[in-house]
């Protein structure tokens, strides 16, 4: 059985050796390479091809980790890159699994989990832990990029304008100034090509908004 | 010298002037016109006693050449007539040979070297004389010898033979020498008199007749009406100063009530609303253009204090092309206006720099306690799990690092959340509100309507907003006590508004405490060029914020 080649691309020497020793424990993997940047990396890739997984920092001087990920998935490349970071934003999280990231860890994670990781993308699945996943999902909910053509928002202001209430009480009720509210207005009638709201409501019925 | 009384003095003296001129003249015309109707009246007197004289002297000839020889009157023995000196016939003055001086009118007749001696009567010619019709008081006939000695007796002194009255007067004079007059002089008493004189030549006789009156009485009427003059004069005088006084006090009222008002504007005041009665068209308007400069100044005066108070948005009409004040005072506004807009451009631009500085070194701290000290801490966890060999102490340390790194994370968030620059600010104020709603008992909302991946809110906007947020809910929890927080961001095409909700007990408004966060808020939305509303009452409390954006 062959090793899983791991190449550890981080800015901070101590922090590569630590992780190297660790992951050297492990009989199965084998630490082929160690870069500072972004730019070190993709130089090592392009000699050496057999590379299964990199061990990913974010923030890194030169290139930083979403540069290698955008890079990683435009060359097509077979290298499975695991996060591994200081962030524990769950935007940070969405962006690396967006962008192709395999799985994502915290810098403070222990051997179990880091071995358990690379296993699991070694095979070709995602790995992301309870707490990751949980930030992830928060942050990618509150953030839903709606494919429609009013955003979220915008649909809850026709939402309310429907039912008949004033832009001072739905400001209200949204919690925001009425001039976002008439911004808003504004903004559905522009999109709907509409000019009142009497037309508004009739466009918004018939392409079933509301 | 007032003008009260300089327009006194010219009005008066106009009038006196006048007046005298006027009774000056009139008193010369009326004498004049009297000493010639009295000196007329004299001499057709004159006239008339004359031919009356002629006329008695010329029948009693003609009785005396009609007498029958024998029938001659008497030789007065009184008189002496050397016959020596009497050639001829005729009639003669005798009262030089009377011996008593008595006046003697002789007639003497000589035929054939016999002279006839006659008289004529002294009485008679004594009645026409006293005849004193139209001479007054004073008026006076007489009759003068050619030795300049009277004839006739005078009426003032009765008791003397008139041939001893001496009558040397200037008519007396011209009359010797056969002219006939009528002028003033000074009579036989030395007193000026009127008097009319002429020579009466009958035969051999030469006598003088004067008809006189006294200039006293004469002038009686004229003095009369020299005083009515100047009592009418006076009078005149006396009414011309009232209604002088009253004229005075109808030009110069307004004019002191101008002067008045002028002063007090002269010394600054411009706000006197005293009104005065105005009587003339010149004097309306003199108070119209008056009351236009003083709204005029007042408007400069109101503009200057306002420019005073810092209110450069007031406004100033200049009264014209030529309000070099109106004009000057625009001209300072809008210097003042320029510094103040160059000043806020620096005091913004200040204040940009020191919250850009202080949040750059935030950022440099962060990112040393998270990119430096973090993965350092790691390594170390990394050391203890390679090479510690005692389980429990490995299990021990791995914790301590861990609460360390957790620590450091937060410390590294607190100061600048790395998220800002490579999220932005919505995903940013998501996280935190999330961290906020783990750490405190607060419900606590975040709406992110902000355009997630093509925000075009910059960093620097970012940060603000980011900050701007952090001292809301750090004042509605420290100070407003609130229980419920709701923020929403919207960003549009050309703006992002901030609505800020709390339910806490509220602040006010008008009394935020310099140093406080919301001054701290101020400052950060008037670096972004952003509006700023706030709303505050005992249960609820709203802030609207609007940052433009850029295009």
């Amino acid at each position: 059985m062959s090793k899983i080649k791991v190449i550890i691309a981080d800015d901070h020497e101590l922090f590569r050796n630590g992780l190297t020793e660790l992951v050297k424990k492990q009989e199965n993997i084998e630490v082929i390479g160690s870069v500072a940047d972004g730019n070190q990396f993709l130089n090592i890739i392009k000699k050496n091809k057999e590379v299964d997984i990199v061990l990913l920092d974010i923030t890194m001087p030169n290139m930083d980790g979403f540069d290698v990920l955008k890079k990683l998935k435009d060359i097509k490349s077979s290298i499975k890159p695991i996060i591994i970071s200081m962030h524990n934003d769950g935007n940070y999280m969405a962006k690396c699994f967006k962008s192709g990231a395999y799985g994502y860890l915290l810098k403070n994670t222990d051997e179990k989990e880091l071995n358990t990781a690379i296993e699991t993308v070694y095979l070709g699945k995602k790995y992301f832990n309870t707490e990751v996943t949980e930030k992830m999902i928060n942050f990618m909910s509150s953030n839903s990029v709606s494919e429609k053509i009013i955003s979220k928002k915008e649909t809850e202001v026709l939402m309310l304008i429907s039912k008949g209430l004033t832009t001072k009480e739905i400001a209200n009720q949204l919690f925001v100034s009425s001039r976002t509210i008439e911004t808003h207005r504004a903004n559905i009638l522009k999109k709907l090509e509409v000019k009142n709201t009497a037309e508004l409501i009739k466009k918004a019925v018939k392409i079933k908004l509301i | 010298m007032s003008i009260k009384t300089l327009i006194a003095i010219i009005i008066n003296s106009l009038i006196v002037f006048a007046v005298s001129i006027l009774s000056i003249t009139s008193y010369k015309q009326f004498s004049k016109v009297l000493d010639d109707r009295i000196l007329l009246q004299l001499n057709s007197i004159k006239t008339l006693k004359k031919n009356q004289i002629e006329n008695l002297i010329e029948n009693e000839w003609n009785a005396f050449l009609n007498l029958e020889d024998g029938e001659h009157y008497l030789e007065d023995q009184k008189i002496k007539i050397p016959k020596n000196k009497i050639k001829t016939s005729g009639i003669y003055d005798f009262t030089p040979y009377h011996s008593e001086g008595k006046t003697t009118i002789g007639m003497v007749s000589i035929k054939n070297n016999k002279y006839t001696f006659g008289y004529i009567d002294y009485n008679k010619i004594k009645t026409i004389l006293e005849e004193r019709t139209g001479m007054g008081e004073s008026g006076e006939s007489y009759l003068v010898g050619t030795d300049f000695t009277m004839r006739s007796e005078s009426r003032f002194y009765k008791d003397s033979i008139p041939s001893s009255i001496i009558v040397n007067t200037n008519g007396v004079k011209s009359a010797a020498l056969g002219k006939q007059g009528k002028t003033i002089f000074k009579d036989y008493r030395g007193i000026n008199v009127y008097s009319v004189y002429s020579l009466l030549t009958i035969s051999n006789l030469k006598l003088i007749l004067l008809s006189e009156i006294d200039e006293s009485e004469v002038t009686i009427p004229l003095n009369n009406l020299k005083i009515k003059l100047i009592e009418l004069t006076i009078t005149i005088i006396f009414i011309s100063i009232i209604l002088s006084f009253f004229l005075i006090r109808i030009i110069t009222n307004p004019i002191n009530n101008m002067k008045e008002s002028l002063k007090t504007m002269a010394n600054g005041d411009y706000t006197q609303t005293i009104e005065f009665p105005k009587k003339s068209n010149e004097i309306k308007e003199m108070f119209t253009a008056l009351a236009n400069l003083k709204k005029s100044l007042q408007g400069a005066v109101e503009f200057s204090n306002e420019l005073g108070k810092m209110n450069l948005n007031a406004t100033h009409a200049p009264k014209s092309k030529n309000d070099l004040l109106g004009s000057s005072l625009i001209a300072m506004r809008d210097k003042l206006l320029e510094f103040r807009n160059k000043e806020k451009v620096n005091r913004i631009l200040t204040k940009k720099l020191l919250f850009d500085g202080l949040e750059e070194e935030r950022k440099r701290l962060s990112r040393e306690l998270h990119d430096g000290i973090g993965p350092l801490l790691t390594s170390l966890k990394f050391y203890i799990e390679n090479r510690i060999a005692d389980t429990n102490q490995k299990k021990e340390m791995k914790e301590i690092v861990d609460t360390t790194i957790s620590e450091i994370r937060l410390m590294s968030s607190a100061l600048r959340p790395t998220s800002i620059d490579d999220f932005g600010v919505g995903p940013t104020l998501t996280n935190y509100v999330k961290s906020l709603e783990n750490s405190i008992n607060i419900n606590i909302k975040f709406e992110d309507s902000t355009n997630t991946g093509n925000s075009k809110i910059s960093n620097n906007q970012g940060t603000n907003i980011f900050r701007i947020c952090q001292e809301l809910v750090n004042n509605s929890i420290k100070h407003a006590e609130a229980k419920n927080i709701t923020i929403t961001l919207s960003e549009f095409d050309n703006f992002v508004a901030l609505f800020y909700f709390d339910d806490g007990k509220g602040f006010d408004v008008k009394k935020v405490t310099l140093g406080s966060g919301i001054t701290n808020i101020y400052e950060r939305v008037e670096i972004c060029d952003g509006t700023i509303q706030i709303e505050s009452n005992k249960h609820k409390t709203t802030f609207e914020i609007e940052i433009p954006l850029i295009i």
